[in-house]
């Protein structure tokens, strides 16, 4: 601070360049140590055998192929992919679904749009692990609330984390609860959209249906795209929730709930082969890279049409 | 975000009936969304044997519907649960972390956005290029840098390795480009210091923007279990969301105690989110992120 004070005594441009750097210093310095150097790091334990004590032993690609191919030593690498992608295929349409009704009834009545902004919003904000918390406690089998009120409306309500088939269903319910930021984005592109569009849209006898098919999701497009981009980047980063919610039995019935993020951590952090886990993290970037490539390209054409 | 215009869509001129039709929807929703903070609550405030009866109650009472409310879990989980430490080591944590996190993303994106120096934009953009690094890619070396630096283990760690956000730089910095110029260069005329500028100025003027990261970073870390997850081992040192998953995943299913540890650790940021809810709210519709 003492640099600091100094340095800004001193008047003028002359100064600035000098100024300039003491000002970004801390978030450089921080930037070199605590992002580029574990990434570099990361890269390069990848191709290690780590266990975190002795120094790393270099093994080249081994990491990526045992991950990959080895079913022996990985039994549940491709089980964690499959859960994670269904888990995104399933969960951030829901997410969409659900805040985009919400915005979208929000937008249409007079009263008490901050409220139900607050009230769809507050799951998002609240901490995985006590959502976690309470969603294992509501999807108590015996003594839920859910199961209870399923069976108000006689639907025998299942072991909802307990039976594998169940285990990403009643992640996707989590998610679909959680769809506080989709409403939030929508609510701001629905405001976004000018109201002369709906009035020429009347003059033509668009009926309120006909506006929401041909004008109002087709001008969302830019908003849809940007929610699901983010949307799978956060799912494919899912730990959190399913750690909390299986507790000792990680990855629940079955590995049906172990996200990819979590076999991560378990092989670094349980079984202390960082440079796998390293290999792991690098694998889950590029499957990120590639995804958001893919939709990026998908979305031009999607214009171009 | 174009124009504003009025709350209400007048102008679709909506019927009534499907308005009010909406807002039964909204509120039928509404209470689905917070049916579970309910439950939640209201399990937290049951006598133990009352937790688990045949047909479940809202209201903590009896089989037989007697009134049996108490404070017993909550009394339990900060004693026997270690609660009370963890609330602390949050308290703690949030609190030495988010103001030098906010300060050091405000003078950065200051002088990102105001002082001329050689290599800047360069410098911005390779800056910016961190955000694309999904954090859980950096996760195991940073553990590892973390722990050579001598941090493992301790509160420091959790707040050392969290200090900048490449994000809040770049929101502060928009921010900060919006100000008006001519304030700066009177305050320069009067021999006023840059630093002295960003102090009483800038700072001043962004006031709006360094909320919305301050209560964005506030509720990040505040709910962060990741982390404290991989850098901690002592329990002593535990945050909230950590003693909470510890409680959560113990052999007994203890659900009153449970929900009263999730009520301590969500309490503080509903509170925090309802008083700056509409910055919170409008921060994120603008930024597009939570």
């Amino acid at each position: 601070m003492e640099l600091i004070r100094q340095a800004g005594a001193r008047k003028g441009a002359r100064s600035d360049a000098f100024v300039g750097w003491l000002f970004v210093t801390p978030a450089v310095l921080h930037t070199i140590v605590f992002m580029a150097v574990p990434a570099a790091g990361a890269l390069f334990l990848s191709f290690t055998e780590w266990d975190m004590t002795s120094a790393p032993r270099w093994t080249g690609l081994r990491n990526y192929q045992e991950i990959l191919f080895d079913r022996d030593l990985y039994p549940d690498f491709w089980v964690s992919v499959r859960v994670t992608l269904l888990y995104a295929v399933l969960a951030v349409p829901a997410a969409l679904f659900t805040g985009f009704v919400q915005a979208y009834l929000i937008d249409a009545v007079r009263r008490g749009q901050g409220f139900f902004r607050l009230a769809f919003y507050l799951p998002v904000v609240t901490a995985e692990a006590a959502v976690a918390a309470i969603w294992r406690w509501l999807y108590d089998p015996q003594f839920g609330l859910i199961n209870e009120a399923l069976g108000l409306i006689g639907i025998d309500g299942p072991d909802w984390l307990g039976i594998p088939e169940m285990v990403v269903p009643a992640l996707v319910l989590i998610a679909a609860w959680q769809s506080g930021t989709a409403m939030l984005i929508f609510l701001a592109g629905l405001k976004g959209i000018s109201r002369n569009l709906y009035e020429a849209a009347e003059i033509d006898g668009a009926n309120r249906r006909a506006q929401l098919f041909h004008l109002t999701l087709p001008l969302l497009r830019p908003t849809t795209f940007y929610l699901t981009v983010t949307g799978i980047i956060f799912a494919l980063q899912m730990f959190g929730v399913v750690y909390v919610l299986f507790g000792r039995d990680i990855g629940g019935p079955e590995s049906a709930g172990l996200t990819y993020v979590l076999q991560l951590y378990v092989s670094g952090f349980r079984d202390g082969e960082m440079g796998a886990a390293s290999a792991m993290s690098f694998l889950l970037f590029i499957a990120t890279l590639l995804i958001t490539a893919l939709q990026f390209r998908l979305s031009r054409r999607d214009a171009a049409s | 975000m174009g124009h504003r215009r009025p709350e209400s869509r007048s102008g679709r001129r909506a019927p009534a009936a499907l308005r009010v039709l909406a807002f039964l929807l909204l509120v039928a929703g509404s209470l689905v969304a917070l049916a579970p903070f309910a439950w939640m609550v209201a399990t937290s405030f049951k006598q133990p044997q009352d937790v688990f009866t045949s047909t479940p109650h809202l209201l903590p009472t009896t089989e037989d519907g007697q009134w049996a409310g108490t404070l017993a879990s909550y009394t339990e989980v900060f004693e026997l649960g270690g609660f009370g430490g963890a609330f602390l080591n949050s308290v703690l944590v949030v609190a030495v972390l988010i103001p030098l996190k906010v300060l050091c993303a405000a003078l950065a994106a200051y002088a990102f956005a105001r002082i001329p120096f050689p290599g800047r934009d360069r410098l911005f953009a390779a800056l910016l290029t961190t955000i694309m690094l999904p954090s859980v890619t950096l996760l195991v070396p940073k553990v590892y840098v973390t722990q050579w630096l001598g941090m493992a283990d301790s509160l420091t760690g959790l707040i050392v390795p969290s200090l900048v956000s490449a994000f809040d730089i770049f929101l502060l910095r928009q921010f900060f480009l919006t100000h008006p110029k001519e304030v700066e260069e009177a305050a320069m005329m009067d021999g006023a210091s840059r630093l002295r500028i960003f102090w009483s100025i800038a700072l001043p003027m962004a006031r709006p923007a360094l909320a919305v990261v301050t209560i964005t970073a506030f509720i990040f870390h505040w709910n962060d279990l990741l982390w404290p997850l991989v850098i901690l081992s002592d329990q002593e040192k535990y945050t909230l969301p950590l003693a909470l998953q510890a409680l959560a995943s113990g052999r007994v299913a203890q659900p009153h105690l449970v929900m009263a540890g999730a009520v301590v650790a969500v309490m503080p940021v509903i509170l925090i989110f309802l008083i700056f809810q509409r910055r919170i709210l409008d921060g994120i519709q603008f930024t597009g992120l939570k």
